[in-house]
Parts: structure tokens; sequence; C-alpha cells
């Protein structure tokens, strides 16, 4: 599902060499590692936010080395959600459907339904100023989930949330793993992917 | 403590009372002029037929060459805000110079680029035009020296918007010009607004540039010193107050309209 070989990337003094991954669907992979390893910048080389040295990644058979980010069938939840200020919960999870010139009622439909699904139809009309960074959380994935990415990349996910917050998210999490979908955890909390992730990488500083 | 407190005090009253001397040196001529204008005189100045006409160019073309070099602005403030590249602090140098020109000589510097010597020149002469005395050299110097105001007031809106956001939008399938269309553009929106309401009043106050590149038809500033000029103090005072008026009637609604669009 996803294949990663022998990527290589410099950025200042940070230097990433040699380093291969290989996920098959519905795998939920732990990416752990320091502070300042570079686990997000590996997140952001397979998301196509950054371009690579040398090396490959292919996912779902098709080599995405050279796509554009918005070409890549890969969906990211940043650690501070990015969420955009300027669109209500409603605008924000339907905006990537509206991207991809899907009807109206039909967007409707489906934003209400994974809503729904996430525990979040209630809060619609609000702006994402105005949310608790668990709704924020459930949002961002919503958002992320609606285009049915082939890979899931979740930048320290629990990282902003309080521990009552967190064990709701991991539970959360686990549901979304079970649809089938590949996910790749960045964190450099091992204890938090204890019950998610069925397989573990740790790089170096 | 005692001479702590004091010490705060005393420092309190010296600064309100250097802000007090600023505001007073910025409000005392505005007033000695709006005190010595009679309101008949007043009245006659605004059924003066010149100074509706020159009022309605002055505002008219400043507007509308502010919007045309928004045109060209957003995406240069843009690149300057979100890209590094070599000659980036030459390029902002360049931004910046008419800012730092005396207006005269950005008026000769227009005239240059836009009289029958040079290559524009020549082709509007060939269409059968002459840009010097034109709205469009009023237009075209008004851009020149107030433009570099939007494009630092942008690059400023869209430095403040995290690149999280756009990186976000790129990764949920969106191209680079919808982030910006969608994503940059409507959250850097009170900085751009800002630049656009800047260059609207620099163009329209300019006078320096203006005069060189088209003393007729009359600018509003230009009509300023033209009665000033043939006729004296007593003359040109009803227009200046006139302008002043108009101008900050026309801030108020801008400012107006943008704080009732942010509302929605």
């Amino acid at each position: 599902m996803l294949l990663c070989r022998d990527l290589e990337y410099k950025v200042g003094t940070f230097h990433l060499e040699g380093f291969s991954l290989v996920l098959q669907q519905g795998d939920y992979c732990a990416l752990l590692g320091p502070s300042g390893s570079g686990k997000t910048i590996i997140l952001e080389l397979i998301a196509g936010l950054r371009t690579l040295k040398k090396g490959s990644i292919i996912i779902d058979g098709k080599d995405c080395t050279l796509l554009p980010p918005q070409r890549r069938p890969v969906g990211i939840l940043f650690q501070d959600y990015a969420l955009f200020p300027h669109m209500s919960v409603f605008e924000n999870i339907a905006w990537p459907l509206e991207i991809r010139k899907m009807k109206k009622n039909e967007i409707k439909r489906t934003v209400v339904s994974f809503a729904s699904d996430l525990d979040i139809d209630r809060h619609m009309d609000r702006m994402p100023g105005s949310l608790s960074g668990g709704e924020k959380q459930r949002v961002a994935l919503a958002r992320t989930l609606v285009v049915h990415p082939k890979v899931l990349l979740l930048d320290e996910p629990l990282s902003a949330l309080d521990a009552p917050l967190r064990d709701q998210s991991v539970l959360l999490l686990k549901k979304v793993s079970q649809t089938g979908i590949t996910i790749l955890h960045v964190t450099h909390d091992q204890a938090e992917v204890r019950f998610l992730a069925n397989r573990q990488i740790t790089i170096g500083s | 403590m005692m001479f702590l407190r004091l010490n705060n005090t005393t420092t309190r009253l010296v600064f309100l009372f250097l802000s007090g001397i600023l505001l007073l040196f910025i409000v005392a001529p505005l007033l000695g002029l709006f005190l010595s204008t009679s309101l008949p005189d007043l009245f006659e100045t605004i059924k003066d037929t010149d100074v509706q006409r020159s009022i309605g160019l002055t505002l008219g073309v400043s507007a509308l060459f502010t919007l045309l070099a928004g045109f060209f602005a957003l995406p240069l403030a843009y690149i300057m805000a979100r890209k590094e590249f070599r000659g980036k602090a030459f390029i902002q140098g360049l931004i910046d110079i008419p800012i730092v020109l005396p207006h005269s000589a950005a008026g000769i510097a227009v005239l240059g680029f836009i009289s029958r010597d040079s290559a524009l020149g020549r082709l509007a002469d060939i269409m059968g035009l002459n840009l010097v005395g034109s709205p469009f050299a009023i237009g075209v110097a008004m851009a020149f020296v107030s433009v570099p105001f939007l494009i630092n007031a942008a690059r400023d809106g869209f430095e403040a918007v995290p690149e999280r956001l756009e990186q976000a939008a790129r990764s949920l399938g969106a191209s680079p010009f919808r982030v910006f269309w969608q994503i940059s553009l409507p959250l850097a929106k009170p900085s751009v607004i800002t630049g656009l309401v800047l260059m609207f009043a620099r163009g329209m106050s300019e006078f320096g540039a203006v005069v060189i590149v088209a003393y007729h038809p009359m600018t509003t500033p230009v009509l300023i010193f033209d009665r000033f000029n043939s006729f004296g103090l007593d003359y040109a005072r009803p227009v200046a107050v006139l302008f002043i008026i108009i101008c900050i009637l026309v801030f108020m609604a801008l400012r107006l309209l943008g704080r009732n669009k942010k509302k929605k």
C-alpha cells in the first residue's frame, strides 16, 4: 500500500538518508523518535509537501514521487489540526468535496454522515476558534477522511490533548483504523500507540 | 517603593505631555484651516464645476489604478511573503524605491516612461493618443508613488497566514491557485484592504509626481496649488477644506465597509 524506498532529503543541518518503509493495507504503523529526528519531515515527504532529493514513494501501486500534494491519495492530520479559521465546521469538512466538484446535496449528505460518525454533528455552524481541542481534532479528521485517502498520516495527533480527551481520541483512531485505511502515526510517546499500532519503527536523532 | 511610584507617575506625565504636543501638531493646522473657512465660501466651492470635476477625476483615477495595481501587486506580495530566493532583498529594495524618491523626481521618471520619446509613448502616438497630460498619466504617477503601500501591507498579511493552512489545503486536493484564492487571500483580507485604502489615499493626495505628468486635467491637489498660486490663500482654502472633508468621508465609508464585511 505504502512503499518508501531509500528516501533522501536535506534541509539546513538535517539530513535524512536511506529511509525505507513498507506498509500493507490496514497497517497501523507508529513512527517513533525523539524531537528533531525528522518524523514530521518524513510525513511531509510522503504527503508531497517537501521535495525529495532521492528515493521513491509508491502508494497503492502508483509512483507518487513526482506528484504534487493535491494528486496524492494521502490525508494528513496536522498536530495543530490546521482548520481553516474563516470557515465553519461544515465548510471545513465540505471544502475538499467542493474542490472535487461534488453536487451540493451530495456534499451535505456526506458531511452530515461523517460528522455524525465522529460526533460533531451538533457543531456544524460553529467556527473553529470556538471549539475545544478534541472537537477540533475530530473536525480535522472528518475533513481528512471525507475524501477517502488510501493512507492517513497522523502528526502527533494526541500531544495537544489532555488525559481524558486523549483516551477518547485513542478509541476514535482505533475505530478509524478498523475501516481498513493504512495509517502512519508519528509520535515521541510509545505509550500512546500501544493499543493502536500493529507495527512500530523507531528513528534516531 | 515610593520612589518607584513617583518615577512611574513622572514617566506617565512626560509621555502624556509629549503625546499631547504631537496630537496638537496634527490637529492645529487642520483646525485652523476649517475655522478660517466660512460656510458661504464652502458652499460656493461645492457648486464650482471645476472643483467638482477635479474631485471626480482624483477619486476616480486613484480608485481605478488602485484596483488595477492590485491585480499585479497581490501576486508579488504573495511571492515576497512565501518564497525565499536569491535577490529577494534587492527586489524588496526595488519595491520601496518610490517611497524614498522625491516625488518630483518620481514624476520626471514617469514622464520619461510615457512621453512621446518612450516606446510606450510612441505606441500611443501611432494610435493617435498623447499619454502626457491624460488621466492615464495621472493614474500612472499616482500608482508609481503609492503601490509600495499596497505591496507591503499585503505581504505582511500573507506572512501572517500560517503556512500550515496552505499545506493542509494542498493535501486536501487544492491547486496552488485555489489555495491562494480561497485560503490565503481571505485570511489576509484585512491587511489587503488596509493596503488598498492606503494606496488609494496616497494616490489621491499625490501632487509632486502628478503635476509633472499632467497639469491639466487638474486633480484636486493640483487645483489647490493652482488656486493658491494664481489667486492666493483665500481661494485655495475652501477647496482644501472640501477635499479633506471628502477624504475623511471616503475613508470612514471604506472602514465601515471593511468592518461590516468582517462581521458577516
